[in-house]
């Protein structure tokens, strides 16, 4: 009797998942609103970085090297994400907070030595409707009793 | 006038009497249902088990819904470079997934879809037919097997070899005891004869086996174990690319589509069902494909729920408990029939 | 592997590197019809050398390569390589961090059960449902790890000393309503999964390891606790704040697959409430004390060992005067797994319909025993 219990119960408790909604983000439509210390793409402030080379020297896969930039004085760290491993050490212990994560995800190129960013295209942040021509909204995500879902938070 | 009205009635009666066989062969149950159900099959498929899966399943494709799915697969198969491997028997190689996917629609044709619309009208020989025709079967993927010269598809093809012998002899029984019941190996008399009540109820028993048979004949989850993907890649099926490879996919809905239409027509009714829609034959078709739909649906949510069978398991299944109680089903109707009952 | 004899008769399958089910290893199984006579478990095909990376990086640079030893639960294996440095530099570390570390550690372990537990459903054929319902599972704790730490899955979170930053705001009611979640989500699993009756005639009585063997033969982690011994590294020396919570090791009787499977279901509910003590539990306090950046070590020789999700993992390091280790040697937990797996099937009999069965209820991960 417990044989027909156990044939027969699994099928009352997956049919009903039939009728529920998908978990799925439709991606460039809409784009997940990331926590706050989320680790994406680096940003550079000139006026506060002090070269002191500490980045370079605590970076574990030697991905940062200083350089000089024209029209400035002094030299600033360039990052090479080939081998970037998002780490957080440059942005963690550089003493005047010269670096910072911002919530970019899409740096992909078909060209390999535009993945080697220079200290001017570090400082700068495109807006994302630039690099997603086809976003409408900003979601985020909630639990109910049963499911995982999706609000809408902003249209874009 | 009176010249074109007989050329007219001349053309009417060529469609309807002539022509008929042509129309059958084209759209039902002609090339027209068997390609047709099996394109809404797969998409319907993925679709049913993206939702048990909690995701969307083909979405791009087609306005969101994902219909022209299938038609993009089937034409990139079309394009793609069919590798044949050194060693094997190029004959069998190449014939086999033409061969496996045409049979069972050979099958197929024999069933009856409403008292005129039988295109292969056998008469008291339908049956045995049938069950000699899907017979065939099996020894398709056996061939494939050997000729593809991969240690996978051997093992492949043994596995369909014992599955197939456990499998028929319950099926047949359950066949025999329907056709003592209604008094008629015919198919069109055996589904006339469930006119006040289905076969399903008085051979309760018959109807579970042969349910039971039907899934493995077609080769699903949870009997899918020629083609087990986490043993075997793909067993007998494994050395096949591009449209070779498409047959391979299409013969298991073929396979699938003539079972379970044999288990309506000798268990549930055949395309028996009320007048709604004023002619005859249009309501019983619409009958058929009513609980030919269902059905599907059912078999599919099964997939959904159970995992897979071993193979020693599955043999101890049909030999252990499927074939006595089949035996078991043909006393009982044979007691029924002898005492008067039904 | 033309040194290994084939005897006549015998079929030589490789369930290789290019197999939908496999992973990345190849295991050549000699069969004879369906019964499997021997297998050899043929490793090394992830071997990145990080042992030998961890011996030009210094103390803090080391945590990133041996964190991508595992993807499922970093958090244990960074923990082992921290205990040896702070061991051996002689660090300690305040009670607040301890209590962030245990709840880091129990998150993972519960990634990574969650993880095991779909891949032992799509070994069974069982493909549709429980699979990807544990992947969506598993993003309440991706969202948990994020807000926490800021990245997903390897998070160098941990720091010789303490923990990097402190909880956020009304984290702990995340927390707890995450643990609420997942609890309803596993009576799901339950009814749906482990007591269905295919399931069971499918892991029930299939290669049975019997107590006496698996001490024998090295076995960790929740193959060892399902045949029935109670060995647990979080009970017998404890470390970070388990001293302090309120759990208990989960065994089995039944030596076979069905039982490891059910350890690990159980072990999940353990995590869970180990987690909402913590969120309700924690003590005030500083989260970290300070250590040079580039410290200097002296010549020593230590080891340490933490309860992965897998089994125990141990570090063996010698250091002499400098910034950067000696030598550093990992002893993990799938490699001695993977031994036992090899000699299963002379302990008891296996089909080759048996052997993702069998893989996936020891539960390997390759880049584990290839380091």
């Amino acid at each position: 009797m417990s044989f027909l219990k156990k044939l027969i119960k699994p099928f009352l408790v997956v049919a009903p998942y039939v009728f529920r909604n998908s978990q799925t983000v439709s991606y460039p439509t809409e784009r997940p609103i990331f926590a706050e210390r989320f680790r994406g793409r680096h940003k550079l402030y000139f006026d506060r970085c002090i070269s002191c080379n500490t980045c370079a020297r605590v970076c574990p896969c030697n991905s940062i090297k200083l350089v000089e930039v024209e029209g400035r004085e002094g030299k600033y760290p360039q990052i090479d994400y080939q081998t970037c491993s998002i780490c957080g050490y440059c942005v963690e212990f550089c003493p005047k907070n010269a670096l910072e994560f911002t919530d970019l995800v899409e740096y992909s190129e078909t060209d390999r030595s535009r993945l080697l960013y220079s200290p001017e295209r570090l400082a700068v942040v495109p807006d994302l409707k630039e690099i997603l021509p086809m976003l409408k909204r900003r979601t985020e995500r909630y639990l109910t009793k049963t499911e995982i879902k999706y609000r809408k938070v902003k249209d874009v | 006038m009176n010249s074109l009205l007989l050329l007219w009635n001349l053309l009417v009666e060529f469609l309807t009497v002539n022509a008929k066989p042509l129309l059958q062969v084209l759209l039902l149950p002609g090339m027209a249902f068997i390609l047709g159900f099996a394109i809404i099959a797969v998409w319907f498929e993925r679709k049913f088990l993206a939702r048990a899966m909690l995701r969307v399943g083909p979405y791009y494709c087609g306005k969101r819904s994902g219909v022209l799915q299938v038609f993009a697969d089937f034409i990139k198969l079309f394009l793609k470079e069919i590798i044949v491997p050194e060693k094997t028997d190029f004959l069998f190689f190449a014939a086999m997934p033409v061969l496996v996917s045409t049979l069972p629609a050979l099958a197929l044709v024999l069933i009856p879809f409403d008292q005129n619309w039988v295109l292969w009208n056998m008469g008291g020989l339908s049956l045995p037919m049938f069950f000699a025709i899907a017979g065939l079967a099996p020894l398709l993927p056996i061939f494939a097997g050997w000729a593809a010269n991969n240690k996978y598809s051997f093992i492949g093809a043994f596995r369909v070899a014992y599955m197939y012998i456990s499998a028929e002899i319950p099926l047949v029984l359950c066949g025999a005891a329907v056709a003592i019941m209604a008094g008629s190996f015919d198919l069109l008399k055996i589904v006339e004869a469930q006119q006040n009540m289905w076969f399903a109820v008085p051979q309760f028993l018959g109807f579970v086996i042969f349910f039971l048979g039907v899934i493995i004949a077609a080769e699903r989850t949870p009997f899918d174990i020629p083609v087990a993907e986490v043993e075997l890649v793909l067993g007998w099926r494994t050395e096949y690319s591009g449209i070779l490879f498409g047959f391979t996919m299409m013969a298991e809905y073929v396979m699938f589509q003539a079972w379970t239409l044999l288990f309506i027509t000798l268990y549930l009714g055949g395309f028996n069902g009320p007048n709604i829609f004023g002619n005859p034959t249009i309501s019983h078709i619409f009958w058929f494909l009513a609980k030919f739909a269902f059905l599907v649906v059912v078999i599919i949510l099964i997939r959904t729920v159970y995992p897979r069978l071993r193979l020693d398991q599955m043999l101890k299944l049909g030999w252990k408990y499927m074939t006595p109680l089949a035996v078991l089903n043909l006393v009982i109707v044979l007691a029924m029939k002898m005492w008067g009952i039904y | 592997m033309t040194k290994h004899f084939i005897e006549p008769d015998v079929m030589r399958i490789s369930w290789g590197p290019q197999h939908p089910m496999s992973g990345q290893t190849r295991i050549l199984l000699d069969v004879d019809g369906e019964k499997v006579h021997k297998i050899i478990a043929d490793l090394g095909f992830t071997h990145r050398g990080i042992e030998k990376i961890l011996e030009n990086r210094t103390f803090l640079q080391g945590i990133i390569p041996i964190e991508r030893m595992v993807m499922a639960d970093t958090a244990n294996i960074g923990l082992c390589y921290i205990h040896a440095i702070e061991e051996s530099l002689g660090i300690e570390v305040p009670e607040r961090a301890q209590w962030i570390r245990s709840l880091l550690c129990e998150m993972g372990r519960i990634n990574s059960h969650l993880y095991a537990f779909g891949l032992q459903a799509e070994a069974t054929g069982y493909f549709p449902a429980v699979f990807l319902w544990t992947t969506t599972d598993r993003t309440v704790l991706l969202n948990l790890f994020e807000q926490l730490t800021g990245a997903r899955w390897s998070f160098n979170f941990n720091l010789p000393g303490g923990v990097f930053k402190d909880l956020p705001e009304g984290f702990e009611d995340n927390v707890i309503e995450g643990v609420h979640y997942l609890r309803r989500r596993i009576q799901d699993y339950w009814d749906a999964m482990v007591e269905n009756a295919v399931f069971e005639i499918r892991c029930d009585d299939v290669a049975v390891l019997k107590p006496e063997d698996a001490i024998r033969l090295g076995a960790t982690g929740p193959v060892l606790r399902g045949s029935g011994i109670a060995m647990d590294v979080r009970k017998d020396e404890p470390y970070a704040a388990y001293a302090d919570l309120d759990f208990e090791v989960i065994t089995e009787p039944a030596c076979d697959s069905m039982a490891r499977t059910k350890v690990r279901f159980k072990e999940i509910g353990q995590s869970l409430s180990m987690m909402e003590q913590i969120a309700n539990e924690i003590p005030g306090g500083p989260i970290k004390t300070r250590v040079p950046l580039f410290a200097r070590s002296k010549p020593g020789e230590v080891f340490s060992r933490v309860e992965t999700a897998r089994g125990e993992m141990g570090i063996h390091m010698f250091t002499v005067n400098g910034m950067n280790p000696y030598r550093v040697k990992i002893l993990s937990p799938t490699l001695r797994n993977m031994y036992v797996f090899e000699r299963l099937c002379e302990l008891d009999e296996m089909l080759v319909a048996d052997v993702p069965v069998v893989i996936n209820s020891i539960d390997p991960w390759y880049l584990d025993s290839d380091r």
